[in-house]
């Protein structure tokens, strides 16, 4: 290993630059995840092939459409966004109102059910191939010694202007204030008038949404096949325990933070060490922080 | 509607003690005659498979049925077993009959240090963890390839002859019956274990663990036990598909997540807490993989389709249907 690499500014650029593209890209999942999972409690296994149908929907909307690609993105999220919907109004809102006390356990296990599904109509409806582009906008910008394609910038940029309307939609609209009642006391909220199951089907909408973004997003980079799903789904779930469970900005830092390490990583090992190091990471975060890395609430312990 | 008195159901001749016996003495000479007056090999494979999973999924269901405790990385663990008699035969000449205890007894290692870390926690999060811990096993697995030989796969060696009956691989039949004799003891020994002091305990943490605690029993220390018994046996079972199946490989549909799904969803089939009900399930649905083979991905739409069927239709699984079949 040589660490003065590192300190070439090219090399240096080219690492963070891929890190915070890969830690968007976690981190547009693991808000998604992080919301549903602090409002309903149900660890959503399946939203890596919602991030999957987005990158179809991507594909569909610019290649054979051919129309611009922010309307593929838009196509992608509002498409996601109404499938999640029905998702959990037809599976999930049922599952919790049959199975009483104990119902974020049984929809873990339903939402792998909804994987094994999903994945598999992908794989017959469209087959094995990669259905991807090879770039949405081509050039770079040049400053300096820095070397940075638009196509990353632009990753980067609706990235971040995703999450900052997620925070303020969150924040300051009502629907968002009732999304933070309903996620603090839901008997509580019920009374003062917020329908609740309105609230779980919405949340579970807009996680969706994040997650056909995040596909439709990066096509270029994962392009569409029926288990692109899979990298994305474990490490967002990582960011999740990093960021401590719910907590939607400790899930995005988090994201951040691991998408930086593991392009760090990769310029040092070989890309198979990376997952052990992630994988190992999380089971020590569980181990001695369960609330995450950056919460100061207690977890439910025996 | 009036309630039936228990006397007139107990007075249906189907469900007397004698036929009760006689129904389950069929079930087993079914077990025992039909794969060799078949004599089709790939029968016989059929039959080594729904049981082995159905085992599989029976421990399983121990943990999950029992006492609550989800292990998503519960494939990491076979793996364990599996790779623990391999590689004791690879590199260090042991006898791979004797594999069948060290798999067993690594995997419960790792069972009990697993459990350790992650049963002061509860419920998504001990699912957390052991899928983490499942899959830092497989990666390991597979990022050690002078070791272990990696995903280029590792050939295990097939048992050698023992009281003159030949393991050799074309004699599949052997391996069928050693499957029947291995996973008709594990099963004996769960049923017994459920029905001991420690299933009474283990049921009770799983309805209510403050309750449990609160009647002064160590519920940490019960979970610890249930999760280290099951490990220990998943090692057995993981060190006999190792023989049995000749090559391993640390992949995903073998030891990952996909495995695990494939046996959670035979365990949630047949009903969660019934034991005897994953075997059913892993006959029903072997069979149905089986039949349906032509149609390809199509299998694992309807493999899918059942488990969020049962999950919101048929919540107690088979079990459910039990009353009218048996």
């Amino acid at each position: 290993m040589d660490f003065s690499l590192l300190l070439d500014p090219y090399i240096l650029t080219e690492v963070l630059v891929q890190g915070f593209v890969r830690g968007a890209m976690y981190a547009l999942m693991a808000a998604g995840l992080s919301l549903i999972f602090g409002i309903m409690g149900v660890k959503n296994f399946g939203h890596g092939e919602l991030f999957m149908l987005g990158a179809y929907a991507m594909f569909f909307v610019t290649v054979v459409l051919g129309w611009p690609w922010p309307v593929g993105i838009a196509v992608a999220a509002v498409a996601l966004f109404i499938f999640g919907m029905l998702l959990e109004r037809t599976l999930i809102d049922t599952l919790r109102r049959k199975a009483g006390r104990d119902w974020v356990l049984d929809a873990f296990i339903l939402t792998i059910g909804i994987l094994v599904v999903l994945q598999n109509l992908a794989l017959i409806l469209f087959g094995t191939s990669r259905r991807g582009v090879t770039s949405l906008i081509d050039g770079v910008l040049v400053w300096g010694p820095v070397i940075v394609s638009y196509e990353r910038l632009m990753i980067l940029g609706v990235a971040s202007l995703v999450g900052l309307s997620l925070w303020a939609f969150i924040r300051f609209s009502s629907l968002g204030k009732a999304i933070r009642a309903a996620s603090q006391n839901p008997e509580a909220a019920q009374t003062l008038g917020i329908d609740i199951r309105l609230i779980y089907t919405v949340t579970f909408g807009i996680g969706a949404a994040l997650a056909g973004l995040a596909g439709g997003l990066l096509i270029s980079i994962y392009p569409a096949h029926p288990t692109v799903g899979f990298e994305p789904v474990i490490k967002s779930l990582a960011c999740v325990i990093l960021g401590g469970l719910g907590n939607v900005p400790g899930a995005i830092l988090a994201a951040l933070l691991l998408g930086v390490i593991e392009a760090y990583s990769a310029f040092f090992m070989s890309a198979g060490w990376q997952n052990v190091i992630t994988a190992g990471l999380v089971v020590l975060i569980l181990i001695v922080r369960p609330s995450g890395l950056f919460s100061s609430s207690k977890v439910e312990r025996a | 509607m009036t309630a039936i008195p228990a006397r007139a159901r107990d007075a249906n001749p189907w469900r007397s003690t004698p036929v009760r016996v006689l129904k389950v003495l069929f079930l087993i000479g079914l077990l025992i005659f039909i794969p060799p007056l078949i004599d089709n090999p790939y029968i016989t494979r059929i039959f080594i498979s729904a049981v082995m999973l159905g085992v599989m999924a029976a421990i399983f269901d121990l943990m999950i049925g029992y006492a609550g405790l989800i292990n998503f990385g519960y494939a990491g663990f076979l793996a364990v077993g599996a790779y623990t008699s391999a590689l004791g035969t690879f590199h260090f000449q042991v006898s791979p009959w004797a594999g069948l205890l060290t798999g067993g007894l690594a995997t419960a290692l790792i069972g009990l240090a697993t459990g350790v870390i992650s049963l002061r926690l509860r419920g998504l999060y001990v699912a957390l963890l052991t899928f983490f811990v499942g899959e830092s096993i497989r990666f390991a697995l597979s990022n050690s390839p002078e070791f272990t030989r990696g995903m280029l796969g590792l050939s295990v060696r097939p048992l050698p002859e023992l009281l003159g009956f030949d393991f050799s691989r074309g004699n599949i039949l052997a391996y069928y019956y050693l499957l029947l004799l291995l996973g008709g003891a594990i099963m004996l020994l769960l049923t017994w274990l459920v029905r001991s002091r420690f299933g009474l305990a283990f049921e009770a943490i799983r309805e209510d663990q403050l309750a449990t605690q609160s009647l002064g029993l160590n519920t940490t220390k019960y979970k610890l036990y249930n999760f280290t018994i099951a490990s220990f046996l998943a090692g057995v079972m993981g060190a006999f598909y190792a023989s049995y199946l000749g090559i391993l490989s640390p992949s995903p549909e073998e030891f990952g997540v996909y495995r695990t799904v494939e046996i959670l969803t035979i365990t949630y089939v047949g009903g969660r807490g019934t034991l005897w009900g994953s075997i059913f399930a892993a006959f029903l649905l072997i069979g149905l993989q089986e039949y349906f083979r032509g149609l390809g991905p199509w299998r694992l739409v309807i493999y899918g389709s059942l488990l969020i069927f049962v999950m919101l239709f048929a919540r107690r699984g088979l079990a459910g249907f039990k009353k009218y079949l048996w």
